[in-house]
């Protein structure tokens, strides 16, 4: 299959993915082939321990596969080093985490304005677009807070705006309603329509129905494999 | 697993962290151990004044910084027992919650971790003790120290053993109290496990670059671990510099104090037997013995006057100093002093045997490092004695007086000489002349112009020398002089060398704060990693912390290390820009190879990848 598709924001072809843990070896994720299209809202989901989580890292660079192909924006990550795809994640890839991950030194703003940093904009239009994102999530009285100040649902919320902060084509995130309760969940989910709305490609890992009813596509995982 | 079982399997579970806190300890103890045992054996013991070397005013210089710097090595020592333990039980408060709450009893948590405490300084004492008996025995057999070969006095062993263990145990059982005291789901908290301050309130440098803010509030986050370091390296530094500065600059100024005492570019003039004896008595400084049967006054060694008319024929002998040598018994005269109108005696009357020396004040060589004056004349009553003499027989030399020979001279100035070991008086040539009944001097100094070529001079002196008496012989002072001078300097390296396991000790705990800040920060760096940052940018965070705890631990060591050294340990020191350039480049190289070694952990840390830092 060629992978060379324009249109394509994720294409994979035959994907494996095998863990050596101790004298046991893990196969994670068992020729998985998939496209996703620039605009389009994918749900992956499945069972715990199907391989959602090792795909999103596979696709956003922080893991490797083991064998297979795999382009990214037009980018093959694997024959890539350290160095270009910290630069790639950095500026094409935002990745929200189910448990949030801010830094905990870092106060709100600071933790949306740090990926910018590293793009090395404008100190003006860092701040510009921080407050804007923070609006965008509701949390611009808490830019001062640590994330130590704040709940679940809001930590969330600033993970959202980190991730969106170098206006990335592609956005990942892994099961961003798992730690939260519905209230909170339906938010996040308000976050995903927004990014949808606005033409963003967003792959989601989800148990989350209402989340799956927002797709485009949905992609089961089962055992590793694609099931439908 | 078994209940015994569990401490030595954890220990092994937490391998990088217990090799440090066993080599840190290891090298404490050694470090310790090594400075008594050698400093008793070169015979410059803290305790112990073993005079056959060095003047006694040398001595005090040097024992002064030994003290100095064995207090400093101690104290660094207990400083780094404290720490590493600190942190060994600290990074187990974790542990010790999930124990807990997996339904172990407390006592037996203790037991565990306490069990863990005692094995780990048990055998760091044990090794540190060998390690320090084997670097006495290295240290001792090498060239300059071979002539102070005696067995080590194996009582310190023990001593050092117990100190540092119960230190260790004391500051050990602290952190290891408190997690008892702590409810399993505190004790689980990365709060407590890393030390932590509550809360995140503290925005140091917000309007700084983003590495800055997250080194500088991950500092002070770290508030107890981090002033613990900064208080430990200071001491560090405060020890490197009073050895380090110390030994140059007292090794600079003792040795210049030497050459201007025994004078550069001198030859001595005298019949051969007195040449040796002079030497000898010059060499007694670094160990050597001169003849206790020895006549001075034998009419052979009596310089003729035709010698003198000889050396006024040489071009390049720009000066001549006439002495004459004997041995003599002088005694102390008691004198009175006056305090808040009370009359306080000085003195008693202790006697000894001197070298007696006569010069003509006038015409003297020698630029003793002096206190005091110089006698006004040839022929007063005042003498200056050597510093060894003065501390052994009087009680305020400048006060007192001395006999000698039915004459009683004025004690006007103490000198640093290091002929015969500072057993030394020298009074007015005239005096003794008519004390002894002898006209001539027995040895002559005859100072050369710097650009004389000093072997056609001597050749040409030999030759005047031979026509006048075949016994006559001239003598190049340099050579005494330099042999002098090597052992003060070789004497002065031990100083130089004793912090080097106090500084490989501080380069291990240094690792160990920054293998700490990893562990506090790991799951940080990893989303950083995922949002962007290169493994390069989580390098320069940790090379940034350890950096400012070196810099602020440098500044206040040094600058304290500096006032010591020279407002407290070394009266007038001779500092050139040399010096000081030595010195900048001793510690400069010290402070750099902390700072590069300390980087392992992090060039370790920085190259993993994302998934194995999640993990």
């Amino acid at each position: 299959m060629s992978l060379k598709t324009s249109d394509l924001v994720v294409a994979t072809d035959s994907l494996n993915k095998v863990y050596h843990l101790a004298d046991v070896e893990v196969e994670v994720l068992k020729g998985i082939t998939l496209k996703v299209a620039r605009g389009e809202f994918v749900a992956i989901c499945g069972p715990s321990g199907s391989g959602k989580t090792t795909l999103l890292n596979i696709i956003s660079g922080i893991d490797k596969l083991t064998s297979g192909k795999i382009l990214v924006l037009g980018q093959d990550l694997t024959v890539q080093d350290e160095d270009f795809l910290a630069d790639f994640r950095c500026n094409h890839v935002g990745f929200v985490f189910q448990s949030y991950n801010l830094v905990s030194t870092l106060t709100v703003a600071e933790n949306v304005a740090f990926p910018m940093e590293w793009s090395r904009k404008a100190e003006e239009e860092v701040e510009t677009r921080v407050a804007k994102l923070l609006e965008t999530v509701g949390l611009q009285h808490r830019e001062n807070h640590f994330p130590a100040q704040l709940s679940g649902g809001e930590q969330q919320r600033v993970s959202f705006a980190r991730a969106l902060a170098n206006d990335p084509e592609l956005v990942l995130a892994d099961e961003p309603t798992g730690n939260l309760d519905t209230k909170n969940g339906q938010k996040i989910t308000q976050m995903l329509r927004m990014l949808k709305a606005n033409g963003k490609t967003v792959i989601v890992a989800t148990h989350d129905t209402e989340l799956m009813q927002l797709a485009d596509c949905t992609a089961c995982l089962e055992d590793g494999r694609l099931a439908s | 697993m078994s209940k015994a079982a569990f401490p030595v399997n954890d220990l092994l579970r937490r391998r990088l962290q217990t090799s440090l806190t066993l080599i840190s300890l290891t090298v404490c103890v050694a470090s310790t151990l090594f400075l008594l045992l050698f400093s008793e054996q070169v015979g410059l013991g803290i305790t112990s004044v073993a005079a056959n070397t060095l003047t006694v005013g040398y001595w005090a210089i040097f024992s002064n910084f030994l003290l100095f710097v064995g207090i400093l090595i101690f104290a660094v020592g207990a400083v780094i027992v404290s720490f590493i333990t600190f942190l060994m039980m600290v990074q187990r408060t974790r542990d010790f919650g999930l124990i807990k709450a997996a339904g172990c009893p407390n006592s037996l948590v203790v037991g565990y971790f306490l069990t863990e405490l005692l094995i780990v300084l048990f055998a760091g004492c044990i090794l540190g003790v060998a390690l320090g008996f084997l670097t006495d025995y290295a240290v001792i057999n090498m060239g300059a120290f071979q002539a102070f070969q005696k067995t080590p006095n194996v009582w310190y062993a023990p001593l050092v053993f117990v100190a540092f263990f119960v230190f260790g145990l004391i500051f050990g059982l602290k952190p290891l109290e408190a997690a008892a005291r702590l409810s399993p789901i505190a004790a689980i908290s990365p709060m407590q496990y890393f030390g932590l301050n509550e809360g995140n309130k503290f925005k140091a440098l917000s309007k700084s670059r983003l590495t800055l803010k997250i080194v500088s509030r991950s500092l002070f986050r770290r508030q107890s671990a981090t002033v613990r370091m900064v208080v430990f390296l200071s001491t560090v530094f405060i020890l490197l510099t009073v050895s380090i500065a110390g030994s140059i600059i007292a090794s600079d100024t003792t040795a210049s104090r030497i050459e201007n005492a025994v004078g550069k570019n001198t030859l001595l003039v005298a019949h051969k037997d007195m040449v040796n004896q002079y030497t000898s008595l010059l060499s007694k400084f670094s160990g050597a013995t001169a003849k206790t049967d020895f006549n001075y006054l034998d009419q052979n060694f009596a310089l003729p006057d035709d010698v003198f008319q000889e050396l006024n024929a040489i071009s390049g002998a720009a000066n001549f100093e006439k002495r004459l040598f004997y041995e003599g018994r002088i005694q102390e005269v008691m004198n009175f002093t006056f305090s808040d109108s009370a009359t306080i005696p000085v003195g008693a009357d202790r006697e000894a045997d001197s070298l007696i020396v006569g010069i003509e004040p006038e015409n003297v060589l020698s630029e003793w490092f002096m206190e005091g004056r110089f006698p006004k004349n040839s022929s007063c009553f005042e003498a200056v004695v050597g510093d060894s003499i003065a501390a052994i027989t009087f009680e305020i030399p400048l006060l007192q007086s001395f006999r000698m020979q039915n004459a009683t001279l004025n004690v006007v100035g103490v000198c640093l000489d290091p002929i015969n070991n500072g057993i030394v008086v020298f009074v007015p040539f005239e005096m003794l002349k008519t004390l002894n009944n002898v006209s001539n001097p027995n040895l002559l100094l005859v100072q050369l112009d710097s650009s004389t070529d000093l072997s056609s001079i001597i050749l040409e002196l030999q030759e005047r020398l031979a026509e006048v008496n075949s016994d006559l012989t001239v003598f190049e002072l340099n050579e005494t002089l330099e042999k002098n001078v090597g052992f003060l300097e070789a004497t002065w390296s031990v100083i130089l060398f004793l912090p080097f396991f106090s500084l490989l000790a501080a380069t291990l705990c240094l690792i160990g704060y920054l293998v700490l800040a990893i562990d506090e920060q790991r799951h940080e760096f990893a989303v950083l990693r995922v949002m962007g940052a290169k493994p390069a940018t989580v390098l320069t965070i940790l090379a940034v912390q350890s950096l400012i705890v070196l810099f602020s631990s440098f500044a206040f060591g040094i600058s304290l290390g500096v006032i010591i050294t020279l407002l407290i340990l070394m009266a007038q020191p001779v500092v050139t820009s040399f010096t000081i350039l030595a010195i900048s480049g001793w510690l400069l190289a010290a402070l750099v190879g902390m700072f590069l070694l300390s980087l392992w952990p992090a060039v370790r840390f920085a190259k993993k990848p994302i998934l194995e830092i999640m993990s």
